[in-house]
């Protein structure tokens, strides 16, 4: 009897280790793969062609677009975000036409497997991103944003050509970054643009430009945040592709037409111009996976 | 008795094995001593060195005495002396200058009397070059053909070329490897005193790479040591910024400290392209017709003519042609946005201050220092 007992003692013993022993099995996780296009009225772009007509009807070409996107984020069924990093941790990407490599921007094996109703990133960088000297190599090192005008970094390049009201074909450069805020006799620093976005006072208040420039007095942060649904099963030992997809003719409407014949050539340092393009922004990306 | 023969085999078996293990001593391993560049602040920190010519002491100051030796050209009479040094002139940031006394206004020829195509470009931060060489940026590390793809190519085109030194491969290395002092260098660099005309090739290049300009006043500037003036302010000013002088796009500024993109660009000089040797030249791509390298602003002032045609002796010129003289044609290209009112509008003042601020980029201590200067003597000289 008493060897019985010993017997089952034993074994419940291992039995109950066994369960103590039991770990729980680790979060699967898997890769995610964003597959940038850019594409103009439903068709990729094709460099360089004067076949895009606009909202405002300026007949339009683009050359190329480059373009940084940060803090990337999947959105789970639950609402909790993932970060998508890539593998050297890095989480504000650059994109440029001109690269196709940039187009494709692949992520740690980190993200845990499931179900995705949404992504979403910010459009260019924030301010504790957007810092000058953080990117010291080409060609991201290309894209900075002069210290004059808020420095840091283009969020966007998007350079084409339009056929103006005299005829010619006009270069133009859609670009997108800090905006400033320059001293108008009168008028309060936050009169002027009051969008519900981040001012900071300029660094080079006091300096006195030189002659055709008014001195600048505040800079505005247009960076913003976009959030599109996709409904993404991320699976172990697939490529869980997701196509963010940039509709190039959405830059200039949505929101507010954008007329380059009242616009011109350049926007770095019109807040105005730059306003519209922010704000049609959020119709300009739409997301969907992509089923292998 | 059958023991002490068991034993004796065991002995002479490890004997034998160690034996054949007691390696016999081979040459010494060429371990020649890395070359440590520096990283000034804000540059890239990706470089330009191909992994089979990486920086070396050795190689370094044999390029050096290779770049300024004129029997490079494989010849010996005083009149057929050609280096790399006959238009690479230190003090004019390594270009001929318009006051080179042989080269008329800048303008080099080859031994033979050819012109070249195009004017030369300096030789000045090349190894944070990844974009391409040349006006046209063909000579590129993607470059199908192998033999045009960096700076090592670069020193065979140039010997070779009918319009640099027309010179033999073959005749070159034959030269050196007779010449007292440079078969010892060669060993040091690369382990062998049989001197090859990639060795040639090599150290040359690496002497180049070496090149680093990075202490103008506006690096001082950038790196808090010191103020610039107020019209140099103004001019910084208008360099970045659209609605100024905009020629921060290609040209760079603060946050691209190299004063170029090293890409190329039609920025709106002609209407009629007839140049054989443009970018359209190498990508097939009408859009680049009429495209050449933005070259660097660094000691610009020393680097005339400008243009890839030295079209103009002066950066007034530079300047005039830029604020009121840009033509808009189908070409060119999208960030000379101010072509389609003839350029930037710049007033006399603005031109001064423009200028003033280009001049901060001017780095004496690169145009005088003594380690990429012409040597003070050669290896066989006494």
């Amino acid at each position: 009897m008493k060897a019985r007992i010993l017997f089952i003692s034993v074994v419940t013993l291992f039995l109950l280790q066994a369960c103590e022993k039991k770990e729980k099995s680790p979060v699967e996780t898997a890769s995610v793969s964003l597959d940038i296009k850019h594409q103009v009225d439903g068709n990729n772009l094709q460099p360089d062609a004067m076949i895009y007509t606009n909202e405002a009807g300026n007949r339009y070409l683009i050359t190329n677009i480059q373009w940084f996107l940060s803090d990337i984020e999947l959105i789970n069924s639950d609402g909790n975000s993932m970060a998508l990093t890539d593998n050297l941790g890095n989480r504000v990407f650059y994109v440029d036409t001109d690269l196709p490599a940039s187009e494709t921007i692949i992520s740690s094996p980190n993200i845990p497997t499931g179900s995705y109703q949404a992504i979403r990133f910010t459009f260019g960088l924030d301010e504790q991103s957007n810092q000058s000297h953080r990117f010291v190599n080409p060609p991201e090192s290309f894209m900075f944003w002069p210290e004059y005008l808020g420095g840091g970094y283009h969020y966007m390049k998007l350079n084409g050509k339009w056929i103006d009201q005299q005829g010619h074909m006009a270069p133009f450069n859609f670009h997108l970054g800090i905006g400033q805020e320059y001293f108008e006799e009168g008028k309060s620093t936050n009169e002027l643009y009051d969008f519900g976005k981040s001012i900071g006072y300029a660094h080079c208040e006091g300096y006195q430009p030189p002659h055709k420039l008014n001195p600048v007095v505040a800079f505005i942060q247009n960076y913003f945040e976009v959030t599109l649904p996709v409904s993404l099963i991320v699976r172990p030992d697939e490529s869980n592709e997701i196509e963010l997809l940039m509709q190039i003719e959405n830059w200039f409407k949505g929101e507010a037409i954008y007329d380059h014949d009242q616009w011109g050539g350049s926007i770095m340092q019109k807040q105005e111009a730059m306003e519209i393009g922010i704000r049609n922004g959020i119709h300009v990306f739409k997301a969907k996976a992509v089923s292998k | 008795m059958r023991i002490r023969l068991l034993d004796v085999c065991l002995i002479g078996l490890l004997v034998l094995t160690a034996c054949g293990r007691k390696e016999v001593p081979g040459p010494a391993p060429h371990e020649p001593t890395p070359f440590e560049l520096d990283i000034p602040f804000g540059f890239p920190t990706k470089l330009n060195i191909p992994a089979d010519n990486p920086l070396t002491v050795e190689g370094v100051a044999l390029g050096r005495y290779l770049f300024y030796d004129g029997r490079l050209s494989g010849r010996t009479h005083p009149d057929s002396l050609m280096s790399c040094s006959s238009c690479h002139i230190q003090s004019n940031n390594f270009e001929p200058g318009i006051d080179h006394p042989v080269f008329q206004g800048g303008f080099v020829h080859g031994i033979n009397g050819q012109q070249t195509h195009h004017v030369v470009l300096p030789l000045v931060n090349l190894v944070w070059n990844k974009s391409g060489y040349g006006w046209n940026g063909g000579i590129a590390t993607d470059n199908p053909d192998a033999a045009a793809r960096n700076i090592e190519d670069i020193v065979r085109m140039s010997v070779t070329a009918p319009d640099e030194m027309a010179g033999d491969t073959s005749r070159v290395k034959a030269l050196f490897q007779s010449l007292d002092g440079y078969p010892g260098l060669f060993e040091a660099a690369f382990g062998s005193s049989t001197i090859t005309f990639k060795n040639i090739e090599k150290a040359i290049a690496q002497f180049v790479r070496t090149l680093v300009s990075a202490n103008a006043p506006f690096d001082r500037y950038l790196r808090g040591e010191l103020q610039l003036s107020q019209s140099e302010l103004n001019g910084f000013i208008l360099f970045t910024t659209e609605e100024g002088a905009d020629c921060f796009h290609c040209h760079g500024g603060g946050g691209n400290p190299l004063f170029t993109t090293h890409l190329t660009y039609n920025n709106g000089k002609d209407s009629i392209f007839n140049d054989l040797f443009d970018r359209f030249s190498i990508t097939g791509d009408p859009m680049d017709k009429g495209a050449y390298k933005a070259p660097t602003l660094r000691n610009i002032a020393k680097s005339g003519p400008y243009m890839h045609d030295g079209r103009f002796a002066t950066l007034e010129e530079v300047i005039d042609f830029y604020s009121h003289h840009v033509l808009l044609t189908d070409q060119v290209d999208p960030l000379m946005h101010h072509a389609i009112r003839g350029g930037v509008q710049l007033t006399p003042n603005e031109k001064t201050d423009l200028l003033a601020f280009i001049r901060t980029l001017q780095d004496d201590d690169f145009l005088t220092n003594p380690d990429f200067a012409r040597p003070g003597k050669f290896p066989d000289e006494p």
